[in-house]
Protein backbone atom coordinates (compact mmCIF):
# COMPACT_ATOMS: atom_id res chain seq x y z
CA UNK A 1 0.00 0.00 0.00
CA UNK A 2 1.32 3.45 -0.94
CA UNK A 3 1.36 6.21 1.68
CA UNK A 4 1.13 9.92 1.04
CA UNK A 5 3.85 12.13 2.53
CA UNK A 6 5.37 15.38 1.27
CA UNK A 7 8.88 14.40 2.34
CA UNK A 8 10.61 11.37 3.90
CA UNK A 9 10.51 11.57 7.67
CA UNK A 10 14.06 10.17 7.99
CA UNK A 11 15.96 11.85 5.14
CA UNK A 12 14.80 14.87 3.10
CA UNK A 13 13.80 13.28 -0.22
CA UNK A 14 10.48 14.75 -1.29
CA UNK A 15 7.44 13.12 -2.89
CA UNK A 16 8.45 14.49 -6.32
CA UNK A 17 11.75 12.52 -6.32
CA UNK A 18 11.73 9.79 -9.02
CA UNK A 19 10.50 6.33 -7.93
CA UNK A 20 10.03 7.32 -4.30
CA UNK A 21 7.58 5.45 -2.09
CA UNK A 22 6.84 5.97 1.60
CA UNK A 23 5.90 3.36 4.22
CA UNK A 24 3.29 3.91 6.90
CA UNK A 25 5.82 5.87 9.00
CA UNK A 26 6.74 8.17 6.12
CA UNK A 27 10.15 6.53 5.59
CA UNK A 28 11.14 6.39 1.91
CA UNK A 29 12.27 3.31 0.01
CA UNK A 30 15.77 4.83 -0.44
CA UNK A 31 16.25 4.90 3.34
CA UNK A 32 14.75 1.41 3.74
CA UNK A 33 16.67 -0.32 1.01
CA UNK A 34 19.69 1.97 0.57
CA UNK A 35 19.14 1.31 -3.11
CA UNK A 36 21.90 3.56 -4.36
CA UNK A 37 24.62 2.78 -1.86
CA UNK A 38 24.89 -0.95 -1.30
CA UNK A 39 28.18 -2.43 -0.03
CA UNK A 40 29.56 1.06 0.47
CA UNK A 41 32.42 0.14 2.81
CA UNK A 42 33.73 -2.57 0.47
CA UNK A 43 33.52 -0.28 -2.54
CA UNK A 44 35.33 2.57 -0.76
CA UNK A 45 38.11 0.24 0.39
CA UNK A 46 38.46 -1.14 -3.13
CA UNK A 47 38.69 2.41 -4.49
CA UNK A 48 41.25 3.36 -1.80
CA UNK A 49 43.54 0.46 -2.80
CA UNK A 50 43.16 1.28 -6.48
CA UNK A 51 44.01 4.95 -5.84
CA UNK A 52 47.03 4.08 -3.69
CA UNK A 53 48.37 1.78 -6.42
CA UNK A 54 47.78 4.38 -9.13
CA UNK A 55 49.51 7.12 -7.14
CA UNK A 56 52.47 4.88 -6.34
CA UNK A 57 52.89 3.99 -10.00
CA UNK A 58 52.41 7.47 -11.52
CA UNK A 59 53.69 10.05 -9.01
CA UNK A 60 56.65 12.16 -10.08
CA UNK A 61 56.59 11.31 -13.78
CA UNK A 62 55.23 14.61 -15.15
CA UNK A 63 55.46 18.39 -14.71
CA UNK A 64 52.62 18.05 -12.16
CA UNK A 65 51.09 14.87 -10.76
CA UNK A 66 47.56 16.16 -11.16
CA UNK A 67 45.31 18.99 -12.19
CA UNK A 68 42.78 19.78 -9.46
CA UNK A 69 39.34 21.21 -10.29
CA UNK A 70 39.32 23.83 -7.56
CA UNK A 71 36.15 25.91 -7.14
CA UNK A 72 37.20 27.62 -3.91
CA UNK A 73 34.30 25.92 -2.11
CA UNK A 74 34.75 23.99 1.14
CA UNK A 75 34.86 20.47 -0.35
CA UNK A 76 37.37 21.21 -3.10
CA UNK A 77 39.49 23.22 -0.65
CA UNK A 78 39.66 20.21 1.69
CA UNK A 79 40.38 17.89 -1.26
CA UNK A 80 43.22 20.14 -2.45
CA UNK A 81 44.65 20.13 1.05
CA UNK A 82 44.41 16.31 1.15
CA UNK A 83 46.12 16.01 -2.24
CA UNK A 84 49.07 18.19 -1.26
CA UNK A 85 49.51 17.47 2.46
CA UNK A 86 48.30 13.88 2.89
CA UNK A 87 49.15 12.37 -0.50
CA UNK A 88 52.16 14.58 -1.31
CA UNK A 89 51.01 15.32 -4.85
CA UNK A 90 52.39 18.15 -6.99
CA UNK A 91 49.14 19.77 -8.02
CA UNK A 92 48.20 22.38 -10.61
CA UNK A 93 45.08 24.10 -9.26
CA UNK A 94 42.51 24.98 -11.93
CA UNK A 95 39.48 27.22 -11.37
CA UNK A 96 36.61 27.71 -13.78
CA UNK A 97 35.14 31.20 -13.51
CA UNK A 98 31.54 31.12 -14.72
CA UNK A 99 31.13 34.83 -13.94
CA UNK A 100 29.23 34.18 -10.71
CA UNK A 101 31.97 33.05 -8.33
CA UNK A 102 31.77 34.87 -5.00
CA UNK A 103 34.62 37.40 -4.49
CA UNK A 104 35.24 35.70 -1.11
CA UNK A 105 35.71 32.38 -2.95
CA UNK A 106 38.39 33.96 -5.13
CA UNK A 107 40.09 35.32 -2.02
CA UNK A 108 39.94 31.80 -0.57
CA UNK A 109 41.53 30.39 -3.74
CA UNK A 110 44.38 32.90 -3.50
CA UNK A 111 44.95 32.30 0.22
CA UNK A 112 44.77 28.49 0.05
CA UNK A 113 46.96 28.07 -3.04
CA UNK A 114 49.51 30.49 -1.55
CA UNK A 115 49.48 28.57 1.72
CA UNK A 116 49.97 25.26 -0.07
CA UNK A 117 52.60 26.76 -2.37
CA UNK A 118 51.04 25.51 -5.60
CA UNK A 119 50.44 26.98 -9.07
CA UNK A 120 46.96 28.26 -9.85
CA UNK A 121 45.25 28.77 -13.22
CA UNK A 122 41.81 30.35 -13.83
CA UNK A 123 39.82 29.91 -17.03
CA UNK A 124 37.15 32.56 -17.69
CA UNK A 125 34.95 32.08 -20.78
CA UNK A 126 33.40 35.19 -22.33
CA UNK A 127 30.44 36.44 -20.29
CA UNK A 128 28.24 36.47 -23.41
CA UNK A 129 28.94 32.81 -24.14
CA UNK A 130 28.66 31.70 -20.52
CA UNK A 131 25.36 33.50 -19.97
CA UNK A 132 23.97 31.93 -23.16
CA UNK A 133 24.89 28.45 -21.86
CA UNK A 134 23.39 29.16 -18.43
CA UNK A 135 20.17 30.56 -19.88
CA UNK A 136 19.76 27.69 -22.36
CA UNK A 137 20.38 25.11 -19.59
CA UNK A 138 17.90 26.79 -17.26
CA UNK A 139 14.99 27.16 -19.66
CA UNK A 140 15.23 24.05 -21.85
CA UNK A 141 15.31 20.28 -21.24
CA UNK A 142 18.96 19.89 -22.30
CA UNK A 143 19.75 16.93 -20.02
CA UNK A 144 17.91 13.72 -19.14
CA UNK A 145 15.71 13.92 -16.06
CA UNK A 146 17.69 10.99 -14.59
CA UNK A 147 20.97 12.93 -14.80
CA UNK A 148 19.27 15.71 -12.87
CA UNK A 149 18.46 13.56 -9.82
CA UNK A 150 21.91 14.53 -8.49
CA UNK A 151 22.52 17.99 -9.93
CA UNK A 152 20.75 21.00 -11.42
CA UNK A 153 20.90 21.54 -15.18
CA UNK A 154 22.87 24.78 -14.82
CA UNK A 155 25.41 23.14 -12.48
CA UNK A 156 25.68 20.21 -14.88
CA UNK A 157 26.63 22.56 -17.72
CA UNK A 158 29.30 24.27 -15.61
CA UNK A 159 30.65 20.96 -14.29
CA UNK A 160 30.80 19.57 -17.84
CA UNK A 161 32.96 22.53 -18.90
CA UNK A 162 35.11 22.11 -15.77
CA UNK A 163 35.63 18.40 -16.51
CA UNK A 164 36.38 18.95 -20.19
CA UNK A 165 38.83 21.80 -19.51
CA UNK A 166 40.60 19.76 -16.82
CA UNK A 167 40.82 16.82 -19.23
CA UNK A 168 42.33 19.11 -21.89
CA UNK A 169 44.92 20.40 -19.40
CA UNK A 170 45.80 16.88 -18.26
CA UNK A 171 46.19 15.64 -21.85
CA UNK A 172 48.20 18.66 -22.98
CA UNK A 173 50.56 18.37 -20.03
CA UNK A 174 50.48 14.56 -20.01
CA UNK A 175 49.32 14.45 -16.38
CA UNK A 176 48.14 11.10 -14.99
CA UNK A 177 45.36 12.47 -12.75
CA UNK A 178 42.44 14.85 -12.66
CA UNK A 179 41.32 15.53 -9.08
CA UNK A 180 37.78 16.57 -8.18
CA UNK A 181 36.16 17.42 -4.87
CA UNK A 182 32.91 15.47 -5.12
CA UNK A 183 31.47 13.55 -2.18
CA UNK A 184 29.39 10.37 -2.18
CA UNK A 185 25.82 11.41 -2.78
CA UNK A 186 27.01 13.84 -5.44
CA UNK A 187 28.53 10.98 -7.42
CA UNK A 188 27.86 7.21 -7.38
CA UNK A 189 30.23 4.80 -5.61
CA UNK A 190 31.75 3.72 -8.91
CA UNK A 191 32.72 7.30 -9.64
CA UNK A 192 35.35 7.59 -6.87
CA UNK A 193 38.08 6.63 -9.33
CA UNK A 194 37.74 5.99 -13.04
CA UNK A 195 39.81 6.17 -16.19
CA UNK A 196 38.57 8.81 -18.61
CA UNK A 197 37.57 7.61 -22.03
CA UNK A 198 36.77 10.40 -24.45
CA UNK A 199 34.89 8.26 -27.00
CA UNK A 200 32.64 7.01 -24.20
CA UNK A 201 32.19 10.54 -22.88
CA UNK A 202 31.55 11.97 -26.33
CA UNK A 203 28.88 9.39 -27.09
CA UNK A 204 27.07 9.94 -23.82
CA UNK A 205 27.11 13.71 -24.28
CA UNK A 206 26.17 13.77 -27.96
CA UNK A 207 22.43 14.29 -27.49
CA UNK A 208 22.60 16.96 -24.74
CA UNK A 209 25.42 18.74 -26.60
CA UNK A 210 23.28 18.87 -29.75
CA UNK A 211 20.39 20.39 -27.78
CA UNK A 212 22.71 22.88 -26.07
CA UNK A 213 24.24 23.83 -29.44
CA UNK A 214 20.78 24.46 -30.89
CA UNK A 215 19.72 26.67 -27.99
CA UNK A 216 22.97 28.48 -27.10
CA UNK A 217 25.07 28.42 -30.28
CA UNK A 218 27.78 26.50 -32.15
CA UNK A 219 30.44 27.95 -29.85
CA UNK A 220 29.56 25.42 -27.12
CA UNK A 221 31.72 22.83 -28.91
CA UNK A 222 34.87 24.73 -28.04
CA UNK A 223 34.09 24.31 -24.32
CA UNK A 224 32.63 20.81 -24.36
CA UNK A 225 34.67 18.78 -26.84
CA UNK A 226 38.33 17.93 -27.39
CA UNK A 227 39.93 19.17 -30.62
CA UNK A 228 41.03 16.42 -33.05
CA UNK A 229 44.61 17.73 -32.89
CA UNK A 230 44.67 16.96 -29.16
CA UNK A 231 43.00 13.55 -29.49
CA UNK A 232 45.73 12.46 -31.90
CA UNK A 233 48.34 13.21 -29.19
CA UNK A 234 46.79 10.99 -26.53
CA UNK A 235 48.88 8.05 -25.34
CA UNK A 236 46.75 7.24 -22.32
CA UNK A 237 43.80 8.99 -20.70
CA UNK A 238 44.16 10.31 -17.14
CA UNK A 239 42.25 8.87 -14.19
CA UNK A 240 39.76 11.08 -12.39
CA UNK A 241 39.96 10.71 -8.59
CA UNK A 242 37.62 12.03 -5.89
CA UNK A 243 39.82 11.85 -2.78
CA UNK A 244 37.20 13.29 -0.43
CA UNK A 245 35.00 10.20 -0.93
CA UNK A 246 37.62 8.19 0.99
CA UNK A 247 37.18 10.34 4.12
CA UNK A 248 34.31 10.22 6.61
CA UNK A 249 33.91 13.80 7.79
CA UNK A 250 31.14 16.12 8.89
CA UNK A 251 30.80 19.55 7.28
CA UNK A 252 31.84 21.06 10.61
CA UNK A 253 35.08 19.06 10.62
CA UNK A 254 35.86 20.07 7.03
CA UNK A 255 35.24 23.77 7.73
CA UNK A 256 37.25 23.62 10.95
CA UNK A 257 40.28 22.17 9.10
CA UNK A 258 40.24 24.56 6.16
CA UNK A 259 39.61 27.58 8.38
CA UNK A 260 43.05 26.93 9.86
CA UNK A 261 44.61 27.65 6.47
CA UNK A 262 42.62 30.83 5.88
CA UNK A 263 39.37 29.68 4.27
CA UNK A 264 36.39 31.96 5.03
CA UNK A 265 32.71 31.11 4.35
CA UNK A 266 31.29 33.51 1.74
CA UNK A 267 28.21 35.45 2.86
CA UNK A 268 26.78 35.97 -0.63
CA UNK A 269 25.83 32.39 -1.53
CA UNK A 270 22.90 30.11 -0.63
CA UNK A 271 22.82 27.37 2.02
CA UNK A 272 23.92 24.64 -0.41
CA UNK A 273 26.95 26.35 -1.93
CA UNK A 274 30.21 27.73 -0.57
CA UNK A 275 31.43 29.48 -3.73
CA UNK A 276 28.78 30.16 -6.41
CA UNK A 277 26.26 33.01 -6.49
CA UNK A 278 24.37 31.27 -9.29
CA UNK A 279 23.41 28.29 -7.16
CA UNK A 280 20.21 29.59 -5.60
CA UNK A 281 18.88 30.50 -9.06
CA UNK A 282 19.83 27.04 -10.40
CA UNK A 283 18.07 25.34 -7.47
CA UNK A 284 14.93 27.43 -7.95
CA UNK A 285 14.83 26.48 -11.66
CA UNK A 286 15.27 22.79 -10.74
CA UNK A 287 12.44 22.96 -8.19
CA UNK A 288 10.13 24.63 -10.72
CA UNK A 289 10.93 22.11 -13.47
CA UNK A 290 11.17 18.87 -11.47
CA UNK A 291 9.48 19.59 -8.15
CA UNK A 292 12.40 18.87 -5.83
CA UNK A 293 15.67 20.49 -4.73
CA UNK A 294 18.75 19.09 -6.56
CA UNK A 295 20.62 18.75 -3.24
CA UNK A 296 18.08 16.38 -1.70
CA UNK A 297 19.91 13.21 -2.79
CA UNK A 298 23.33 14.37 -1.57
CA UNK A 299 22.09 15.71 1.77
CA UNK A 300 19.94 12.62 2.36
CA UNK A 301 23.03 10.49 1.87
CA UNK A 302 24.86 12.54 4.54
CA UNK A 303 21.90 12.09 6.92
CA UNK A 304 21.93 8.30 6.42
CA UNK A 305 25.67 8.24 7.07
CA UNK A 306 25.20 10.19 10.30
CA UNK A 307 27.25 13.12 8.97
CA UNK A 308 24.40 15.65 9.04
CA UNK A 309 21.10 15.97 10.91
CA UNK A 310 17.80 16.16 9.06
CA UNK A 311 17.24 19.62 10.55
CA UNK A 312 20.60 20.85 9.24
CA UNK A 313 19.80 19.52 5.78
CA UNK A 314 16.36 21.12 5.77
CA UNK A 315 17.89 24.44 6.84
CA UNK A 316 20.31 24.25 3.90
CA UNK A 317 17.69 23.70 1.23
CA UNK A 318 15.49 26.39 2.81
CA UNK A 319 18.28 28.97 2.66
CA UNK A 320 17.63 30.15 -0.92
CA UNK A 321 17.94 33.96 -1.06
CA UNK A 322 15.34 35.34 -3.48
CA UNK A 323 17.43 38.47 -4.05
CA UNK A 324 20.25 36.35 -5.49
CA UNK A 325 17.78 34.58 -7.79
CA UNK A 326 16.36 37.88 -9.00
CA UNK A 327 19.82 39.35 -9.61
CA UNK A 328 20.73 36.38 -11.82
CA UNK A 329 17.41 36.54 -13.68
CA UNK A 330 18.02 40.22 -14.42
CA UNK A 331 21.57 39.52 -15.60
CA UNK A 332 20.34 36.73 -17.92
CA UNK A 333 17.22 38.57 -19.07
CA UNK A 334 14.84 35.88 -17.81
CA UNK A 335 11.25 36.88 -17.01
CA UNK A 336 8.70 35.47 -14.54
CA UNK A 337 6.61 34.40 -17.54
CA UNK A 338 9.49 32.23 -18.76
CA UNK A 339 9.71 30.58 -15.32
CA UNK A 340 6.03 29.69 -15.60
CA UNK A 341 6.82 27.54 -18.65
CA UNK A 342 9.25 25.30 -16.71
CA UNK A 343 6.73 23.04 -14.99
CA UNK A 344 6.69 19.70 -16.83
CA UNK A 345 9.43 20.42 -19.41
CA UNK A 346 11.08 17.10 -18.50
CA UNK A 347 7.84 15.16 -18.97
CA UNK A 348 5.87 13.45 -16.23
CA UNK A 349 7.25 14.07 -12.73
CA UNK B 1 24.19 -18.63 -19.01
CA UNK B 2 23.12 -15.74 -21.26
CA UNK B 3 19.77 -15.49 -19.50
CA UNK B 4 21.41 -15.33 -16.07
CA UNK B 5 23.85 -12.62 -17.20
CA UNK B 6 20.96 -10.64 -18.68
CA UNK B 7 18.89 -11.00 -15.50
CA UNK B 8 21.71 -9.69 -13.28
CA UNK B 9 22.54 -6.86 -15.67
CA UNK B 10 18.92 -5.76 -15.97
CA UNK B 11 18.47 -5.91 -12.18
CA UNK B 12 21.46 -3.61 -11.78
CA UNK B 13 20.28 -1.18 -14.47
CA UNK B 14 16.76 -0.98 -13.04
CA UNK B 15 17.92 -0.57 -9.43
CA UNK B 16 20.74 1.84 -10.12
CA UNK B 17 19.19 4.03 -12.77
CA UNK B 18 15.70 3.99 -11.31
CA UNK B 19 13.84 2.56 -14.29
CA UNK B 20 11.32 -0.23 -14.81
CA UNK B 21 12.47 -3.26 -16.77
CA UNK B 22 9.80 -2.52 -19.39
CA UNK B 23 11.47 0.84 -20.04
CA UNK B 24 14.88 -0.70 -20.79
CA UNK B 25 15.34 -1.32 -24.53
CA UNK B 26 17.18 -4.57 -25.35
CA UNK B 27 18.55 -3.61 -28.74
CA UNK B 28 19.19 0.12 -28.43
CA UNK B 29 21.84 2.19 -26.68
CA UNK B 30 20.93 3.07 -23.09
CA UNK B 31 22.55 6.45 -23.72
CA UNK B 32 20.32 7.07 -26.74
CA UNK B 33 17.32 5.93 -24.68
CA UNK B 34 18.15 8.58 -22.07
CA UNK B 35 18.63 6.01 -19.28
CA UNK B 36 22.32 6.61 -18.57
CA UNK B 37 24.90 9.38 -18.93
CA UNK B 38 28.71 9.28 -18.93
CA UNK B 39 28.93 8.32 -15.25
CA UNK B 40 26.30 5.65 -15.96
CA UNK B 41 28.59 3.97 -18.48
CA UNK B 42 31.37 3.91 -15.88
CA UNK B 43 28.97 2.46 -13.32
CA UNK B 44 27.91 -0.33 -15.68
CA UNK B 45 31.46 -1.26 -16.66
CA UNK B 46 32.54 -1.32 -12.99
CA UNK B 47 29.49 -3.44 -12.11
CA UNK B 48 30.40 -5.90 -14.86
CA UNK B 49 33.99 -6.23 -13.61
CA UNK B 50 32.87 -6.89 -10.05
CA UNK B 51 29.80 -9.05 -10.65
CA UNK B 52 31.18 -11.24 -13.43
CA UNK B 53 34.84 -11.12 -12.42
CA UNK B 54 36.00 -9.92 -15.83
CA UNK B 55 38.61 -7.37 -16.90
CA UNK B 56 37.45 -4.42 -18.98
CA UNK B 57 40.18 -2.46 -20.74
CA UNK B 58 40.01 0.90 -22.49
CA UNK B 59 39.74 -0.70 -25.91
CA UNK B 60 36.63 -2.64 -24.82
CA UNK B 61 34.67 0.54 -24.17
CA UNK B 62 33.04 0.72 -27.59
CA UNK B 63 29.54 0.95 -28.98
CA UNK B 64 30.04 -2.55 -30.35
CA UNK B 65 30.34 -3.92 -26.79
CA UNK B 66 28.18 -1.46 -24.85
CA UNK B 67 25.69 -0.28 -27.50
CA UNK B 68 22.71 -2.21 -26.08
CA UNK B 69 21.77 -4.67 -23.35
CA UNK B 70 22.09 -7.54 -25.84
CA UNK B 71 25.58 -6.39 -26.85
CA UNK B 72 26.63 -6.02 -23.21
CA UNK B 73 25.39 -9.54 -22.40
CA UNK B 74 27.33 -11.01 -25.33
CA UNK B 75 30.42 -9.01 -24.38
CA UNK B 76 30.27 -10.30 -20.78
CA UNK B 77 29.92 -13.87 -22.02
CA UNK B 78 32.93 -13.49 -24.35
CA UNK B 79 35.04 -12.02 -21.57
CA UNK B 80 34.05 -14.76 -19.12
CA UNK B 81 35.03 -17.41 -21.65
CA UNK B 82 38.31 -15.82 -22.71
Amino acid sequence: MKHSYERCTRCILSAAFPRIEFDENGVCNFCRETILYTNETDSIEKARKQIENLLKKNKGNSEYDAVMCYSGGKDSTYTLMLAVKKYGLRVLSFTFDNGYISPTAFENIRRVTNYLGIDQFTFTPSKKNMNAIIKASALNPIYNARTLTRISAVCNSCISIVNMTALKIAIEKKLPFVLAGFTLGQIPLNGIVFKNNYEFLKESREAPLKRLREKAGEFVDSYLTLPDSLISEIDSYPHTINLLCLEKLTEEEIISSISEIGWIAPGDVDGCSSNCMLNSFSNMIHCRALGYNPYELELSHLIRKGLMTREEALAKISDQPVKQQQAVMKELGITENELDTLNGIYGKK
Amino acid sequence: MLENIKKLLLEFICRNFMVDENDVPQDRSLVDAGIIDSIGLIEISNFMEKEFNIMIDEEHLTRENFGSVEKMVNFIKRQMES
